[in-house]
């Protein structure tokens, strides 16, 4: 870029790029002739145990740099003794690089472990697992066990809810004003359980360089944004379209619920796959109750409109559906951080959702939030949630 | 059904990595039960890693420092040393893990000091440390020569410590700055033996220090061993003879853990306490030892084979103090004619 060139646009281009020139300069001379200013301090070498599978006479041992500076993987030990073990595809690791090591050991199903990981500085980095548990094989038997949950657990719930909307359809305006608030208080509760699901699942497996509950906070943001723009163009769009309002509100409600419940799923999968059977079936029976009031949720909207039973249906399955895939991912493919980001996704497409409805509520009602109905649906609603939630 | 396709898309991100895993070049390792792996990737494993690691068990096993012989005017041995104390020494105590040891003349364990009682012994000690440090030897000597209350400064320091051997046996010397646990476990010790005036009978003499490595400083070994290295004499057996009488030296170095022992297969062993007395005061085959408590074990094979020795603490020997004696079979029923002493 030339400085000199006189013309209005260059110079807004200049001063746009001469902050931008200054910050290499400071980048640049703290790398270089500066570097001496941050040769202080020991960066303390890290590393995460972030899954531990028991598979036949063996462990393995999925570990990850989450430190500053490379490291070397150079002993592994079970209970604190030492064993023999592979590492794949080698030992070195960069910052966030995994490997796998491979510990052969005659395992003992569902006692205890622990799981230690030396580095070449001789740190030893340990995980405990409750009760050792065979991994799950990608069978076609076990994926069509967990379509079968998932369906169980998402679908027939939410399309059970659905079917209150003949009731709702008939009831006055103030009632139906009861069940949107109550809708936004379900909303309201599954979100803070999603974010609750997503800062314990990054504490407990990810690294503390992961900042998990920034990263929680970055991808909800992120994510409501993102659909809380796409969703006003649906819903303007929805104004000229064939896609009436409700239509589009309870669409963005499906797809709220169905990231809600694609972290169901894992959990579900991933309690599965810890061989933890009678945890995994109060979590089936909890959620299977909990989500039969998310059909509610995308029942309430729908009511103002037109039956549309097809269109209900596949909004049925858009928020039942992912429960099937969580599953999968959770029982065969676990992993923290992408549950974490699926948690977070889903918790900021469900506030993107209770917006949409608050707004909605406001415009139908009499634009207050303070009557009634709603103030007694939003109690409802997160009490209900509530109460079904201690079942799980 | 964008959401389905995204849900879909990502599960298969998750999953691509698993299945794409290239199975390359097959190596094949033992574990501990004798099954065999293959893997494609590396192999870490401080027992079946054939390793070069800079300290060398085998040479340390077998070697006595006698010092520079002179003699006085009354006709006294005098036995003179230099011993260098440092402590910057990055050193690869197992394979793969590097540990800042503190050493007497290089090593750890320092070398093995070994005069005849009544020995006029002068140790002239440098330190080339950072820190101060002294050597404190187990016997009788005078108060000033202790090596507690004349710290001795690094960079350069010096101090002769002048005594005369004894009592008869095998002593630890240790540093004895403060804090005191801090020098020990990064390695200032080493084996000070005082031989009776009369030769014990001639044997295959061996010393053993049974250490351990705090190596991430929880106040708990990462590791322990016989002569610093882990599973070192399990993967090069120590070789001896049938009918040959061997004699081990035997000094517990390990701290935290408040007892160490020593268990031999297949014999038993004649045990003398500290080494002072020349009458064994036990026939067994375990001895537990506390700090620094030591000992002499003599004993004689009469089935060549393979013959483990280790901690019965077996919490320890799974972490390296776990050893092998080889036993060759000696024919001729001989003892081969070893010098005892000198």
């Amino acid at each position: 870029m030339e400085l000199s060139d006189n013309s209005p646009k260059g110079r807004v281009i200049a001063s746009g790029i001469i902050p931008f020139a200054f910050v290499v300069l400071l980048m640049v001379y703290i790398f270089g002739p500066g570097a001496d200013l941050l040769d202080l301090g020991v960066p303390l070498p890290e590393i995460t145990i972030e899954k531990v599978d028991f598979v036949d006479s063996e462990i393995q041992v999925t570990v990850r740099n989450t430190g500053p500076i490379p490291v070397e993987v150079v002993m592994a030990d079970v209970n604190d003794r030492i064993q023999p073990a592979a590492v794949e595809p080698d030992r070195f690791l960069e910052r966030y690089e995994t490997t796998l090591v491979r510990i052969p050991f005659e395992w003992n199903k569902a006692e205890p472990y622990t799981v230690g990981i030396t580095i070449e500085d001789g740190t030893r980095f340990e995980k405990e697992i409750e009760a050792a548990a065979p991994a799950l094989d990608l069978t076609l038997d076990l994926a069509i066990f967990f379509a079968i949950i998932g369906t169980y657990v998402g679908i027939i719930p939410v399309m059970i809810g659905l079917l209150w909307l003949p009731f709702i359809k008939k009831i006055s305006k103030q009632k139906y004003h009861f069940f949107l608030a109550l809708t936004a208080g379900l909303l309201l509760f599954l979100a803070i359980d999603s974010i609750e699901e997503a800062i314990d699942v990054s504490n407990e497996n990810l690294a503390g360089s992961f900042n998990g509950t920034l990263l929680v906070a970055t991808v909800l943001v992120l994510s409501f944004l993102g659909l809380y723009y796409s969703g006003e163009k649906l819903v303007k769009k929805a104004d000229s379209s064939k896609l009436t309002k409700p239509v589009a509100i309870a669409l963005m409600i499906s797809i709220g619920i169905g990231l809600h419940n694609f972290g169901e799923g894992l959990a579900i999968g991933a309690a599965v796959g810890l061989g933890s059977i009678a945890f995994s079936t109060f979590l089936i029976v909890g959620f299977a109750l909990h989500n039969t009031t998310e059909g509610i949720a995308i029942a309430a909207p729908m009511s103002r409109g037109k039956l549309m039973i097809g269109k209900l249906a596949a909004m049925g399955m858009i928020a039942g559906a992912p429960a099937i895939f969580g599953a999968w991912v959770g029982g065969f493919v676990y992993s923290p951080f992408t549950s974490v980001i699926f948690l977070a996704v889903g918790a900021g497409a469900i506030f993107q959702v209770i917006i949409i409805l608050m707004k909605w509520l406001r415009e139908e009602g009499d634009k207050n939030f303070s009557s009634a109905p709603v103030v007694s649906g939003f109690a409802v609603g997160m009490l209900v949630m509530y109460l079904t939630s201690i079942l799980v | 059904m964008a959401l389905l396709l995204l849900v879909v898309a990502l599960s298969v991100i998750t999953v691509f990595p698993i299945i794409s895993e290239a199975q390359s070049e097959q190596k094949t390792f033992l574990t501990h039960s004798g099954a065999v792996v293959q893997t494609s990737g590396e192999i870490i494993d401080p027992l079946y890693t054939i390793s070069t690691v800079e300290f060398d068990p085998d040479e340390f096993l077998r070697n006595f420092e006698y010092g520079r012989i002179s003699i006085s005017e009354s006709g006294q041995t005098i036995r003179d040393y230099t011993i260098i104390a440092e402590d910057d020494k990055i050193q690869e105590i197992a394979p793969g893990v590097f540990y800042n040891v503190w050493t007497f003349n290089g090593t750890v364990p320092g070398p093995t000091i070994r005069a005849t009682e009544g020995d006029l012994l002068r140790i002239h000690f440098i330190n080339n440390g950072s820190k101060e440090h002294t050597m404190h030897f187990h016997g009788i000597h005078p108060a000033g020569m202790d090596g507690v209350f004349e710290p001795v400064g690094g960079n350069g320091g010096q101090f002769v410590y002048e005594f005369e051997a004894g009592p008869v046996g095998v002593h630890p010397y240790h540093c004895h700055i403060m804090p005191l646990e801090e020098h020990i476990v990064h390695g200032l010790y080493g084996v000070f033996i005082v031989d009776p005036k009369e030769d014990r009978q001639p044997a295959d003499e061996m010393v053993m220090v049974l250490n351990g490595f705090d190596t991430d400083f929880d106040t708990e070994n990462n590791f322990y061993a016989a002569n610093t290295i882990p599973f070192y004499y399990q993967h090069h057996p120590i070789q001896i003879n049938t009918h040959e009488l061997i004699r081990v030296y035997v000094v517990n170095m390990v701290e935290f853990d408040p007892i160490n022992n020593l268990h031999l297969h297949g014999n038993l062993y004649k045990y003398y306490p500290t080494g002072t007395d020349l009458i064994p005061s036990f026939y067994t085959d375990m001895v537990t030892l506390s700090q620094t408590e030591r000992g002499i074990m003599e004993f004689e094979y009469q089935y060549p084979g393979k013959y483990l020795f280790h901690a019965h603490k077996v919490e320890f020997s799974e972490k390296g103090w776990i050893g092998i004696f080889l036993v060759r079979d000696n024919p001729e029923k001989n003892m081969q004619e070893i010098e005892y002493g000198t």
